[in-house]
Order: C-alpha cells, then sequence, then structure tokens
C-alpha cells in the first residue's frame, strides 16, 4: 500500500515539475523578447551614467534621444513585419536593400522634378510594388528558388538604380537649376505628433494593418499553412503560388516605403542607400522568434525586434568605437539563432 | 527518365552521358559562345593574353568556388568566405608587424613570418569550426550561420585594424609569397595556387570516396545517414576545407597588396555562390561539379569584361550579372526538363 502511494505521489510530483517547466518554457517562448529590449535599455542607460545624469541631456533615455532613434529606425520598422510574413510563408526576400535603393532613387527623382509629395510617394510604392511583384513572377512563375531569384533581382535592382543616377554623380540631389523641394525631408525627420516623424507612424500603421492581416484574414493563415507544409496546403485547396506573390508584392511596398523613408531622412536619392538591408531584415525576423523554415512568427515580435537592433547599434556608439558594430551584430545574428534553436527545442520536447 | 526504358536499352544507356556532364557541357559551350560573341563586339578581345587574363584576374573567386561548390553539392552554403579572406588577410599582418610602432596601427605581435602565417590559418580554422558546430550540431540553417559568421570573421578584421588597414612595420619577407613569379614566367605564385587547387578538387570529386559521399549526402541526408555515412563528420570536414581555402586566399591577397585591410573580400562570397550557381550546381544539393564552377566563372568573367571593353558604364555590370544568372539558370531548368521527358 504504502509504496504505491509513494509511487503515485513521486508520479504527480514529476508530472507537474514538467508541466511547470513546460509553462515557463512557454512564457519565455512567448515575452523573452520584450525582457531582451528591456534590458539593454537598462544596460545603455547605466552604462552612460556616470557621465550623465538620467533623463538628462545626454543620456540614453533623453527625450530627443529616444525621437531620435525611432526617427532613425523607421526604415526598418516598416520593413520588418511584411519580411515576417513571407518567411512566415517559407520564402525569403534578398533584393529588399536593392528595392529600398531604387525606389529612393525613384522617389528622390520625381520630388526635384516638381511633383507633390502625396503623388511622388504614391508613385513610388506603387513602383515598390511591381518590384515586388517582379520576384514574386520568377519565383512563382519560373520557378527559381528564392535565394537565387531575389539574389539576381538583388543584382538588376541595384544596376538600374545606378544607371538612373547621371555619371559622375552619387546620388540624387540638388544641383544647378535642380533643388530639392522645400517638404523633402519633413516625412522622415519633422515631428508631427510626439516629436515623431511621419514615416514613424507610418511605420506603426503599417505593422498593425499586417498584425490584423496576420490574426484575423485568410491571408495570415494561409501564409502559414504554406510554411508550415506546402504540400498539404496545396492538397487541401490553398492557392499557394498567389499568397507567396501577394506577400513580394506586399514586401516591395514596405520596402518602397523604407526607401522613401531613408531618403527623406537624407535628403537625397542614393541608390545605395538601401545596401546590407536584407541582412538587417533577416536579423531583426530572427530576433523576433520567426522559424527560418517557415510556419512560424509573429510580425509585431519582429517589430520589437527592430527597436532591439536599432537601439543596440545606436546606442553601442556612445560605448565603443564604430568599427565593433560588424563584430557585435555577427555575434547577436549567432546568439539568436541559437536561442532560437534551444528555446523552440525546449518548449517542443516538453509539450510533447 | 522511367526505368523501363533504360533497362531496355541498356546499352544504350551505358553510352549516354549523366546529366552532370551534360550541363557541365552545356556550361562550357554557353562560355565558349559568349567569348566568341564578345570578340566579334569588342576590339582587341580575342586575344591570347586576354584568354588568360579571364582567369588569372579571377583567381580568388575561383579559389572559394572550390569549397563553396563541395558544400552546395552536399546541401550546405557557405556566406563566410569574405569574412575569412578578411579575417585571415588581417590576422597575417598583425602577427608579423613587429613590436614598438609609431601608433597603435602600425604596432603588431613580431611574430616570425612563418607562425604569423600558422596563426592566420589558424583563425580562418576556427571560423570554419564555428560553421561546423552551429551548423551539425545545433542544426541552424547554413545560411543564417555562415551570414553570422561572415559578419563575426569581418568584425574582428575591422577591431584589429580599427576599420581602416595596417600596412606598415612588415618584415621585408611578407610581400614574396603574392607577387613571386614561378618559372621564370610571368604567371604568379596565386594562380598557380589556383590550379593545382582545381586539379585536387576534380580528383577528389570524381576519383576519391570523400567526393562521392559528398553528392550522396546532398541528395539525401537521411538515406546517408541510414546507411551508416557520418554526415556530421563529413559537413565539418567540407567546413573546414572551405575556411582553410578562404584563409590561404586571404593571406595571399594581403601579401600581394602588402596590407591587412578589413574590407578585402568583399562582396566575394555572393560572386562565389554566383559562379558556383552558374556553373549548374544545384541549391538543393546532391548535383554539380567543380569544372562546371569553372566555366561558371568564365561566364562572369567574359560577361563583365566585354562590359568594360564595351566602354560601358560600370553600372551596366549589375544588370548584365543579373541577366547572366537569370539566362544560365532558366537554360539549364529548361535543358534537363527536355532531356528527361
Amino acid at each position: 500500500m504504502k509504496t504505491v502511494n509513494l509511487m503515485s505521489k513521486s508520479t504527480t510530483f514529476v508530472y507537474s515539475r514538467t508541466a511547470l517547466a513546460g509553462q515557463v518554457a512557454q512564457f519565455l517562448r512567448n515575452y523573452y523578447i520584450y525582457f531582451v529590449l528591456i534590458a539593454i535599455i537598462a544596460f545603455l542607460s547605466a552604462a552612460n551614467l556616470d557621465r550623465f545624469d538620467l533623463f538628462e541631456r545626454g543620456n540614453f533615455l533623453y527625450e530627443k534621444n529616444i525621437i531620435n532613434i525611432l526617427r532613425v529606425s523607421a526604415p526598418i520598422l516598416v520593413l520588418a513585419g511584411a519580411f515576417t510574413l513571407l518567411m512566415v510563408s517559407g520564402y525569403i526576400d534578398l533584393s529588399v536593400g536593392s528595392t529600398m535603393g531604387l525606389s529612393a532613387v525613384i522617389y528622390a527623382m520625381l520630388a526635384i522634378n516638381g511633383m507633390p509629395f502625396w503623388s511622388a510617394f504614391a508613385i513610388t510604392a506603387l513602383c515598390g510594388a511591381l518590384l515586388g511583384a517582379f520576384n514574386g513572377l520568377l519565383v512563382v512563375r519560373f520557378k527559381i528558388t528564392p535565394v537565387i531569384a531575389t539574389l539576381i533581382t538583388l543584382s538588376l535592382f541595384k544596376g538600374i538604380a545606378l544607371l538612373l543616377v547621371q555619371d559622375g554623380v552619387s546620388a540624387i540631389k540638388s544641383m544647378g537649376d535642380l533643388r530639392m523641394p522645400q517638404w523633402f525631408n519633413a516625412y522622415g525627420r519633422e515631428g508631427v505628433l510626439m516629436g515623431l516623424p511621419m514615416a514613424f507612424w507610418v511605420a506603426v500603421g503599417v505593422t498593425i494593418v499586417l498584425i490584423v492581416l496576420q490574426n484575423r484574414s485568410l491571408l495570415g493563415k494561409y501564409a502559414a499553412a504554406t510554411g508550415g507544409n506546402p504540400t498539404a496546403a496545396k492538397l487541401s485547396g490553398i492557392n499557394t503560388s498567389k499568397i507567396v506573390f501577394i506577400l513580394y508584392a506586399i514586401v516591395g511596398v514596405c520596402a518602397a516605403l523604407a526607401g522613401i523613408a531613408r531618403a527623406s531622412f537624407m535628403s537625397l536619392g542614393d541608390p545605395l542607400s538601401g545596401d546590407g538591408m536584407e541582412l538587417t531584415a533577416i536579423l531583426v525576423v530572427l530576433i523576433g522568434g520567426t522559424a527560418f523554415s517557415g510556419g512560424e512568427g509573429k510580425v509585431l515580435r519582429s517589430f520589437i525586434g527592430a527597436l532591439i537592433i536599432m537601439t543596440l547599434t545606436l546606442g553601442m556608439l556612445t560605448l565603443v568605437p564604430a568599427y565593433y558594430q560588424t563584430l557585435v551584430i555577427g555575434a547577436v545574428l549567432l546568439g539568436a539563432a541559437a536561442s532560437n534553436h534551444f528555446i523552440s527545442k525546449k518548449g517542443q520536447t516538453l509539450s510533447e | 527518365m522511367s526505368v523501363s526504358i533504360k533497362a531496355n536499352k541498356t546499352l544504350f544507356a551505358n553510352r549516354r552521358i549523366s546529366d552532370q556532364m551534360y550541363i557541365t557541357l552545356l556550361v562550357a559551350s554557353v562560355a565558349t559562345c559568349l567569348f566568341l560573341i564578345a570578340s566579334v563586339l569588342v576590339p582587341n578581345f580575342f586575344q591570347l593574353q586576354n584568354m588568360l587574363n579571364l582567369v588569372t584576374n579571377n583567381w580568388a573567386v575561383i579559389s572559394l568556388g572550390v569549397g563553396v561548390t563541395f558544400l552546395l553539392v552536399s546541401g550546405n552554403f557557405d556566406l563566410s568566405v569574405g569574412g575569412i579572406v578578411a579575417l585571415s588577410g588581417v590576422l597575417s599582418v598583425w602577427f608579423a608587424q613587429s613590436i614598438g610602432g609609431a601608433n597603435a596601427l602600425s604596432t603588431g605581435l613580431g611574430l616570425p613570418y612563418w607562425l604569423a602565417l600558422l596563426g592566420a590559418l589558424g583563425g580562418a580554422l576556427a571560423i570554419g569550426a564555428l560553421n561546423a558546430l552551429f551548423v551539425v550540431k545545433f542544426r541552424i540553417p547554413s545560411i543564417i550561420v555562415t551570414l553570422g559568421t561572415m559578419m563575426v570573421a569581418r568584425g574582428i578584421a575591422q577591431v584589429i585594424t580599427q576599420g581602416s588597414q595596417r600596412n606598415t612595420n612588415l618584415p621585408d619577407e611578407f610581400g614574396v609569397l603574392g607577387s613571386l613569379k614561378v618559372f621564370g614566367t610571368s604567371i604568379q605564385l596565386p594562380v598557380v595556387f589556383m590550379a593545382a587547387l582545381l586539379m585536387l578538387a576534380i580528383f577528389i570529386e570524381r576519383k576519391m570516396l570523400f567526393g562521392r559521399l559528398t553528392y550522396w549526402i546532398g541528395a539525401n541526408p537521411t538515406a546517408a545517414r541510414l546507411s551508416g555515412i557520418d554526415n556530421a563528420k563529413h559537413i565539418t570536414y567540407l567546413y573546414l576545407f572551405s575556411s582553410a581555402i578562404a584563409g590561404v586566399v586571404g593571406i595571399l591577397l594581403s601579401s600581394e597588396f602588402q596590407s591587412g585591410y578589413s574590407n578585402r573580400g568583399m562582396l566575394m562570397e555572393f560572386d562565389a555562390l554566383v559562379i558556383a550557381l552558374l556553373g549548374g550546381i544545384a541549391i538543393a544539393g546532391g548535383f554539380g561539379s567543380v569544372i562546371g564552377m569553372f566555366f561558371g566563372a568564365i561566364i562572369l568573367a567574359v560577361v563583365t569584361s566585354a562590359a568594360t571593353g564595351l566602354t560601358l558604364s560600370p553600372d551596366w555590370q549589375f544588370i548584365l550579372k543579373a541577366l547572366a544568372v537569370f539566362l544560365a539558370i532558366m537554360a539549364q531548368t529548361w535543358a534537363l526538363t527536355r532531356r528527361n521527358q
């Protein structure tokens, strides 16, 4: 009698401990990213305390510093959500940096030739959609592997952007009779609400739309199904080609918005302004916990991931020289990939 | 390609060349055609010296392409090679610089030259080992891992050179390796290195068990593992092999320019990937060859140098590169489907 009791007791104990560990793992999986962001901000504020007072000029939590970080981050913030949806469906776009550069050039060219803000904005966004759709066409219709297809367009879009800028000049900017209009850098720089510029609020708006799209629409569900198991998705009647094509177009639009934000912030249309953006986007999405193999990931978490990366890269400048940046970002990427792996593995084995 | 037809015509099936050889021949003939077209269009293109230059100017990318090809065949990416080129070059300079320079960038560790080279190679191998650890042990997709190690390798190089370059206070023998002319001809040691590496790679790929196993692992990793092959060990060796090549390339380049520059080898990983793809190597693994990669490099070299010869703006190179890759991929897919119908 006694032994049986003991055994059953110990079994329940083991069971509840497993359940608890599972809950902890689940909690960590859902919310660790917010703790990382808070930890980084706390660290950067503390590291600068000896030089400045908290909330005072120069320290990390100073209002102007926060505004500056958020408006510099606008391009990656607007891109992160769409990139997440694409990766959730198991595809990738390496051409976002070139799309961004080309859009920046187109936007600056339209503006410098006297087109008003909204029409230049709309036309550039439309161009972005077309560039994204071209990617989708290569992947869906010509059936080229996403990595190769978007490597091709990375080169192609960059070449077009460089050709649009005339020889001997590095970017579209005020020259001779052609002058950039007064409004040109208002979009990326001038605060409209809470001191933050239009570009940032557009990024927030796009993210909210994408969150609704992911959680409440068929597109979001089908994207996850396509990434989770392409064959099953196809067999259950989902037009995966159409989904992937739409997602590439959305990424194109968002990359164009990122290009507009960057061009407006820097007051010039630089064809190389998006270089390296594909790496940043992959990094941000991975930090947000999206599985590279597809099927899993959340738009909001990528948004937070983008904030983490931008806070870290800009905050680091107050502590170490700029040439440490590549090393730290690389280490963060490896660390994020490894921790993603361990957290999801732990959750899986315990819940099974 | 149905089995029954093949069984009926055993005699012909034996004579029929493999898909592999078919694609390699296709790539080689495309390279030749492009060269002939360029010879018609571009003045002074059809010259022996120019043909040699097409190969010798690209020795670094072709050498890197060997390691990348083997890894692609096994179903893995290696995007870290460009970063390793920068790292090993900077390390070899830093180790060899003598102690007590005028400032931080001209002061090194003052090691003997041979030890500096060994150290630099060790640094390269360490990155390769890191790749293998993350890909094999943690099972993280290789494209992410090698993107990360690319940044880590280049990041270390940037920290050592403080974002610029180290080129002073070097021993006299430092510049010898990269500019040594062999056999009294104008052929330099790096080119000989590339040629020897190509020979070795083709031999391993065609004649040795190691090479054949690479194909098997790439074609079906699960089947390979179930039939008793140690996939993990094999892929570890491949990553070490690739990073060792990149390390040697970095050392030779830094010796040729007598400087350790942290941005050297920028985008070389993408060029190595592109020439491998042009050469018909399937990104899914299990298909492709080093010879194909070599002709892929020739295609790219002909396109870019013809563009320069036609005095097009350098901006055209990006568009031509994109067009070349697109056409090559489409042609290969089309040829294979048609053949196997």
